[in-house]
């Protein structure tokens, strides 16, 4: 899914959730439905390039949202699933 | 217009003066545009090369995933996005393997429908053409998708590169039969035999890596690696054994007078450096990864790989592998 331009208001949990889904999807081939919220990455395929991937494709993705978007790699350790890449998105996001 | 190639010119053990002195040669000796991405204070002399201008170098022992996200302006990522923006035909590199990968994948992108990208080794086969293991240690642990795909996308690149109409398959294992190996080997055999566009020609064994029955040999990144290191060392112990034996007396150099004739035109065809590197399979543009020793010889023969990648379209050819329903 490609976000349309606007505000980090304009996204809620649940808009989240489905970015972060769609974009691992496309990285694994796989169908976003196919994507557990709380399987940790390593069991769905994911290694660390994969998440390297996913992080660099949110970035550009919510940009649109936030100018700038970034997630600092010092974070990366502590994202293990779909719902801590979420939970840590949602919370960038209401700090900016 | 034919676009150069752009050369990491600060990868390797021996960067940059054998690197550059290898564009050098693939300049003068094969007509090649080579455009070199280094750091003008630490290049030295270009020799008359063209230079794109970084700032960054990414080490051998680098994180290869980080350091891509860290040093943005590297000449690694940076030669990746000359091939990502069409300024470049391919890249080539002989520094850190994983993060000229991860460069190549995060810049070029990967094809629709690739999984995972793969390394394709070609291993000389005398008397035919080489033999290309895959994957070579991209990926330690695979699924048995996975390992279909690296056939498919090795078999498409040979047909390519080398002109082989139906290139024969076969799977590592440590039997012939196909009850012998790992789960994922036994499920791997499973898919591929009777595949459509595969000529599977059933499982393999180590020692069927030279000379090699078959066109392409497939296996898992870690166990690639494993044989192809174990391949590497077995040469060099044999090489230097024979040079050694020769050397014994007066009556064994006599013997190596006459017997180099005929051994030096097979030992230069088992040498890595006139090999030309690996191959990354999979993504949307063309990636050499040279050996991390490369001298000047196989910086050349890396650049002659690359362009002939170019020229053969593997690419395109990949791509409809792939994807035969949006071509």
């Amino acid at each position: 899914m490609t976000a349309d331009a606007g505000t980090s208001s304009s996204l809620d949990r649940t808009a989240i959730l489905a970015i972060v889904r769609e974009q691992l999807a496309e990285i694994l081939e796989k169908s976003p439905e196919d994507i557990p919220e709380d399987v940790p990455f390593s069991d769905i395929g994911a290694d660390s390039l994969a998440l390297i991937e996913l992080v660099e494709a949110l970035e550009e993705n919510l940009s649109a949202y936030v100018a700038g978007f970034h997630i600092d790699d010092e974070d990366l350790e502590g994202l293990l699933s779909v719902r801590d890449a979420v939970d840590y998105v949602v919370v960038k996001l209401q700090g900016s | 217009m034919t676009l150069p190639i752009a050369l990491d010119a600060m990868g390797g053990d021996f960067a940059p003066s054998q690197i550059i002195e290898g564009a050098r040669r693939a300049v003068d000796e094969l007509g090649l545009q080579v455009i070199l991405v280094g750091v003008p204070d630490l290049l030295g002399d270009p020799l008359g090369l063209e230079v794109f201008a970084c700032s960054e170098v990414i080490a051998m022992d680098d994180d290869p995933a980080a350091s891509v996200r860290k040093k943005k302006d590297s000449s690694l990522v940076r030669a990746a996005e000359l091939v990502r923006d069409g300024n470049a035909s391919a890249m080539v590199s002989a520094g850190n393997t994983g993060a000229t990968m991860a460069s190549a994948l995060l810049r070029m992108g990967r094809l629709p429908g690739v999984v995972r990208p793969c390394i394709a080794t070609p291993i000389p086969n005398p008397g035919r053409t080489p033999t290309v293991l895959v994957d070579a240690g991209a990926n330690a642990e695979c699924t048995a998708e996975m390992l279909v795909q690296f056939a498919q996308m090795a078999a498409s690149f040979v047909s390519a590169r080398y002109g082989v109409a139906s290139p024969s398959v076969g799977l590592l294992s440590i039997g012939e039969e196909s009850s012998k190996g790992t789960p994922l080997v036994k499920e791997t055999h499973e898919l591929l035999t009777g595949m459509a566009g595969i000529n599977f020609a059933g499982n393999v064994e180590g020692r069927d890596l030279i000379p090699s029955p078959v066109d392409v040999v497939v296996t898992d990144g870690f166990t690639g690696n494993v044989a192809l290191k174990t391949l590497e060392g077995a040469l060099k112990f044999i090489f230097s054994t024979v040079l050694e034996v020769i050397g014994t007396n007066e009556t064994t150099k006599a013997a190596g007078d006459v017997l180099f004739e005929y051994l030096l035109p097979i030992a230069s065809q088992l040498t890595p450096e006139n090999q030309g590197g690996a191959l990354l399979l999979g993504l949307n543009g063309i990636c050499v990864i040279s050996h991390g020793s490369s001298n000047a010889t196989a910086i050349m023969n890396a650049l002659r790989v690359a362009s002939e990648m170019d020229q053969a379209g593997v690419v395109e050819k990949l791509r409809t592998t792939i994807r035969p329903d949006q071509n």
